[in-house]
């Protein structure tokens, strides 16, 4: 309250127009009215300031939230109108073994690649850490998968791991071995796409996990250091506690991006074989595309906002968890 | 101890962290034993990053016959140019780069006006229901874009906007990174430079034009990076919201060469080869900002 009094004689009313004599003998109801219409004022411009943000959050976010509900309860809708079919759907998918498999792929694929890629990228960054000539250079090189669209990332992963041309494949023959289906065995299928997946998130990981690193403070490194602890022990005691809230967040990221994996689908496999690789945003394209069942889809996706939103919620529980002891 | 930073740039934020991941070196450093093992697993990594690269650039460069050859020539010879005529000769693949560049070009600084605007008002003014925004617009941050896919499709379509550059260009800007990115890089910003313009009697619109633009340049940086890369890469919406060979960006419309029977690997591997071009050539020109970038989202929880 006080700040807005002293806006009003310095900053609301511009100096030529109320001389500074007269300024002291505003009455309290003058005053409160010039307040009040400098407050309503700020508002509004602040609002204004927000407005094109807002409008697109509300029509491309809100909307199709609510929207993506009521959907879930209609049946049809590609081409005629949409029916009202209660809760028909939600039934329905729980009895899909389809929509259960392609749940549990997505989890599947996500306990692969998150763990792969967020490890994998620790080590790099650690030993990034430990370089300073060519520094920038090998940090570029790293880098440099994360520029591919995922698109790419997946159709340079048919090249490396077709049965006869493939590179991997080429060099297993090269010395002795036999050549993989990756792609066509339902067993490596969805850890071959992972594998794609974690192939493009080392460098992500490594960048994040660096920036992380050198924000930590030397001094107890040093201290730790002249106390004859093993860089193993510094890491584990030292590094990973201060690190927890950013590991936190850095799964809540990778929880959130990774489980709608599609694009690397989409081109390796198409959810093939045998729906091996069939995940959730792939099914949810398929039931709009293919199936045409826009009621089911929704409900798909419903599930896929609610399976994010928790995990997200309890990730976040931990981080808070710990911030406050 | 300390290292300067020899480039003689600024940091690209005001960030601490940022500036000595760029700039200075940590005390307590490695031994030359560890230096050593260092470089050689870091050169690993780097080969395991870019041998994909490598070997389908080469294979764009085979004709497909000559694919399936065994033992594979690493380097083809001759070279073969086939796939990248057919590339450019059998689909659009000129107007899909040009699609996707138009796209990524425009929501990058659509995105980056909006944006600045929301960091400005989330950060230095004061109005009702400030906190209550704001939290709203950290949750829109757990909501999956493939989530509401299907709505998003019925909306557009019914603003008749399928196939259109609307379509590709007005959803994606419901993205809040941008607004958390600039609130916390202005709220860092001295109010004074502000409070003597407004005593001059400017307008917000005007200061925020005057003052605050020129001095959210590095964080304008960082954030286009960041838009622009995610916005290149994009792939389900345009793959849901056009269907005409024309309109299709350079994702999807390589990726919806797959023929029903036959795969074309030539339009493959040429197609892969090219849409990393445009990409490359900015990150070389951009390499510093655009590391910092896509850390952004990451540093300024």
């Amino acid at each position: 309250m006080e700040e807005t009094s002293t806006d009003i004689t310095s900053v609301g009313m511009p100096a030529a127009e109320t001389p500074r004599a007269t300024r002291l003998r505003l009455t309290p109801a003058e005053h409160r009215r010039l307040a009040h219409n400098y407050r309503l004022k700020r508002a509004l411009t602040a609002y204004a300031f927000l407005a094109p943000n807002l409008i697109f959050f509300f029509v491309f976010l809100l909307i199709p939230v609510a929207w993506v509900f009521w959907f879930s309860l209609q049946s049809g809708g590609v081409i005629g109108p949409t029916e009202f079919v209660g809760l028909e759907n939600w039934v329905g998918a729980f009895k899909d073994p389809l929509a259960l498999k392609s749940l549990k792929n997505s989890l599947e694929y996500a306990l692969i690649a998150i763990p792969g890629m967020m490890i994998l990228g620790m080590i790099v960054a650690l030993f990034l850490r430990n370089v300073l000539r060519g520094g920038a250079f090998l940090r570029a090189g790293v880098y440099f998968p994360v520029l591919a669209p995922i698109v790419v990332i997946g159709l340079i992963w048919v090249f490396m791991v077709h049965p006869d041309f493939g590179a991997l494949n080429l060099i297993a023959r090269a010395i002795g071995g036999k050549p993989l289906n990756f792609l066509g065995t339902t067993a490596l299928a969805l850890p071959t796409i992972a594998m794609a997946e974690i192939w493009r998130g080392i460098g992500f990981w490594a960048v994040f996990w660096l920036a992380a690193l050198i924000g930590l403070p030397a001094e107890l490194y040093e201290a730790a250091h002249l106390d004859g602890t093993s860089a193993w022990q510094r890491f584990v005691h030292i590094t990973l506690p201060l690190l927890r809230p950013t590991i936190l967040f850095g799964l809540v990221l990778a929880t959130i991006y990774n489980l709608q994996i599609f694009d690397t689908v989409f081109v390796m496999t198409d959810g093939g074989p045998a729906n091996s690789t069939a995940t959730i945003v792939w099914y949810i394209y398929r039931t709009l595309f293919t199936y045409g069942n826009v009621g089911y889809g929704a409900t798909l996706s419903f599930v896929l906002l609610i399976v994010i939103l928790l995990l997200t919620l309890a990730l976040m529980r931990l981080l808070r968890g710990r911030r406050v002891s | 101890m300390r290292r300067t930073n020899t480039q003689g740039a600024r940091p690209v934020t005001g960030n601490q962290t940022m500036r000595r991941m760029f700039g200075a070196r940590r005390v307590g450093q490695a031994g030359p034993l560890l230096t050593a093992i260092s470089y050689a697993i870091l050169i690993v990594a780097v080969l395991i990053a870019l041998l994909p690269f490598f070997y389908i650039v080469s294979t764009s460069l085979k004709e497909s016959k000559f694919l399936f050859e065994y033992p594979p020539k690493w380097i083809p010879s001759p070279l073969y140019w086939g796939n990248y005529f057919h590339l450019f000769t059998r689909v659009p693949f000129m107007r899909w780069i040009f699609n996707t560049l138009l796209v990524s070009i425009s929501v990058t600084a659509l995105k980056l006006f909006f944006d600045t605007l929301a960091g400005y008002a989330f950060a230095k003014m004061q109005f009702p229901g400030k906190e209550v925004l704001f939290v709203f617009v950290i949750a829109t941050l757990m909501i999956p874009f493939a989530a509401i896919l299907i709505p998003l499709y019925f909306m557009v379509r019914g603003m008749g906007m399928l196939n259109t550059y609307w379509a590709l260009i007005l959803p994606p800007l419901a993205n809040p990174i941008g607004i958390f990115l600039m609130r916390s890089f202005i709220e860092s910003l001295p109010n004074d430079l502000e409070n003597a313009a407004r005593l001059d009697g400017s307008s917000e619109f005007t200061i925020y034009r005057r003052i605050i633009l020129p001095l959210v340049k590095p964080a304008m940086v960082v954030l286009g990076v960041l838009t622009f890369n995610l916005q290149y890469q994009s792939f389900l919406w345009p793959l849901v919201a056009i269907s005409s060979t024309d309109m299709h960006v350079m994702t999807t419309g390589i990726a919806t060469q797959r023929g029903i029977t036959v795969i074309d690997y030539g339009v493959f591997s040429a197609g892969a080869v090219m849409a990393m071009v445009p990409i490359t050539i900015f990150f070389l020109l951009l390499q510093r900002q655009w590391i910092a970038g896509s850390l952004a989202g990451a540093l300024k929880q």
